[in-house]
């Protein structure tokens, strides 16, 4: 007789546990993950400080090369700008266009404290959290500008980053030197390879060439890097190509991000609301 | 023992980035040294619980407490299989520390297979990469019986034994 309790326990379990994992999405993942870093996230922080201690060399490397890179592009502005300086009509559209970069994305730093790649909904968690100016969506890039997700949730101290590699992720990509952009997404074989689907078959593409985020997903500004075509086939309908993207940053050894938020978001995506209801209120008889 | 088994599972063995295929579930070790004349409702009730802590501190959306609940409520089912013995009755093995190394070996790699097998599918739901998903399987399923096979013999088997 106690058996069949016992059963009918287990049952009412699993029902509820299955019941809540099939109605899970990336959003409460990450709602339980930030309420966790709130409590645990300390530890976390201490654990990964350790391995972090290792990869330093290498990382400094990194950061010597991004320095020099962009002193490189600041060389450029500061000629660009001397130059102006003898055409105020040239200074005044140089300024705006500076004004302008600057005035719509916000950067900011932070280090990883945690990040898995043997799930298939990998989450990244980051040191900076809502009292550091971390918000939800923001972008997540490496220092040397490659992409790696965006922020899904925050607590006060951490955040909670939704990478490449979780089957949740999609965003918008496109080849360097083409208009055609497809759907980047993750198929949880490699951590070094994405795919991208629904790239139109006129797209100009070869083996090697780069891939970068289109600028129509919210979340990354146009141009961020995400890989390079790694192979490429025409799907069943020969109606566009289905590609096999190499990262172009190793998502097993990363320990230092950049943070990128799009003041416009906000405004664009209440503006979309709102015409999306509009349009709904306008559909209707 | 279960909370360090949490700790090494979730700061350890999920940090370990060496590939994506390997992930061992080494937590299970709680439910397969929990004493054998824990009763069958405390056994499936303590495996939830672990399930729910692993679900909470790592954002799984309830994946562990369904493989966890699962193997609590299979556990006598295995020990019978693999030890020839029912759990309880006149000819019950009292102990962990009474089985052959055979039979441990057995009843280890059959509960840490049980658990992975509802953990991987329920994962990947879907059986179109059933062969990517069978050989994660695999080569996390050898990961988690070595470390707990060693677990025990280092640590566990002393303190059974006193």
């Amino acid at each position: 007789m106690r058996l069949i309790y016992v059963g009918l326990l287990f049952i009412l379990i699993e029902t509820v546990a299955l019941n809540y994992y099939a109605h899970s999405s990336h959003y409460t993942q990450a709602k339980i993950l930030s309420r966790a870093n709130s409590v645990f996230g300390w530890a976390q922080s201490s654990v990964f400080g350790v391995k972090h201690f290792f990869t330093l060399r290498r990382e400094n490397m990194e950061l010597s090369e991004r320095i020099a890179q962009l002193e490189g592009q600041l060389a450029v502005y500061r000629e660009r700008e001397a130059n102006a300086q003898t055409d105020s009509l040239g200074f005044q559209s140089m300024d705006s266009l500076l004004h302008e970069s600057i005035s719509q994305y916000r950067y900011t730093t932070a280090r990883i404290v945690q990040s898995t790649i043997s799930h298939n909904r990998n989450y990244i968690t980051l040191n900076r959290g809502l009292m550091h100016g971390v918000v939800e969506d923001m972008a997540v890039i490496t220092p040397t500008g490659v992409m790696v997700g965006y922020v899904v949730g925050c607590s006060e101290r951490y955040s909670v980053v939704l990478p490449l590699l979780n089957t949740d992720f999609r965003t918008s990509g496109k080849i360097v030197g083409d208009n055609n952009f497809g759907s980047i997404y993750w198929n949880g074989h490699s951590p070094y390879k994405v795919q991208m689907t629904e790239l139109s078959k006129y797209a100009e593409i070869e083996e090697g060439q780069e891939v970068i985020a289109s600028g129509l997903s919210h979340y990354f500004p146009e141009g961020i890097r995400i890989g390079y075509v790694d192979s490429f086939t025409l799907n069943e309908n020969q109606t566009s190509y289905d590609v096999e993207i190499r990262l172009a940053a190793n998502m097993t050894k990363l320990n230092n991000v950049l943070l990128i938020e799009n003041i416009d978001y906000g405004e664009i995506s209440h503006l979309e609301q709102t015409q999306g209801r509009d349009g709904e209120q306008g559909s209707q008889p | 023992m279960g909370l360090t088994l949490v700790l090494l599972q979730i700061f350890l063995f999920d940090n370990i980035a060496l590939s994506s295929y390997f992930h061992p579930l080494i937590y299970v070790a709680f439910i397969i040294l929990l004493p054998l004349d824990t009763k069958p409702v405390w056994t499936m009730l303590l495996s939830t619980a672990m399930g729910l802590v692993v679900d909470v501190m790592t954002g799984m959306g309830g994946l562990n407490v369904i493989a966890c609940t699962a193997l609590g409520f299979f556990r006598p089912m295995i020990l019978s299989a693999v030890s020839g013995h029912s759990p309880t009755g006149e000819n019950a093995i009292t102990g962990l520390h009474r089985f052959t190394e055979k039979i441990m070996f057995w009843y280890i790699t059959a509960m840490v297979f049980c658990h992975s097998v509802i953990y991987f599918f329920l994962e990947s739901l879907s059986w179109d990469h059933i062969f990517r998903t069978i050989l994660r399987l695999l080569v996390s399923d050898i990961g988690a019986i070595l470390f707990i096979w060693y677990f025990v013999k280092l640590f566990i088997e002393k303190i059974l034994k006193k």
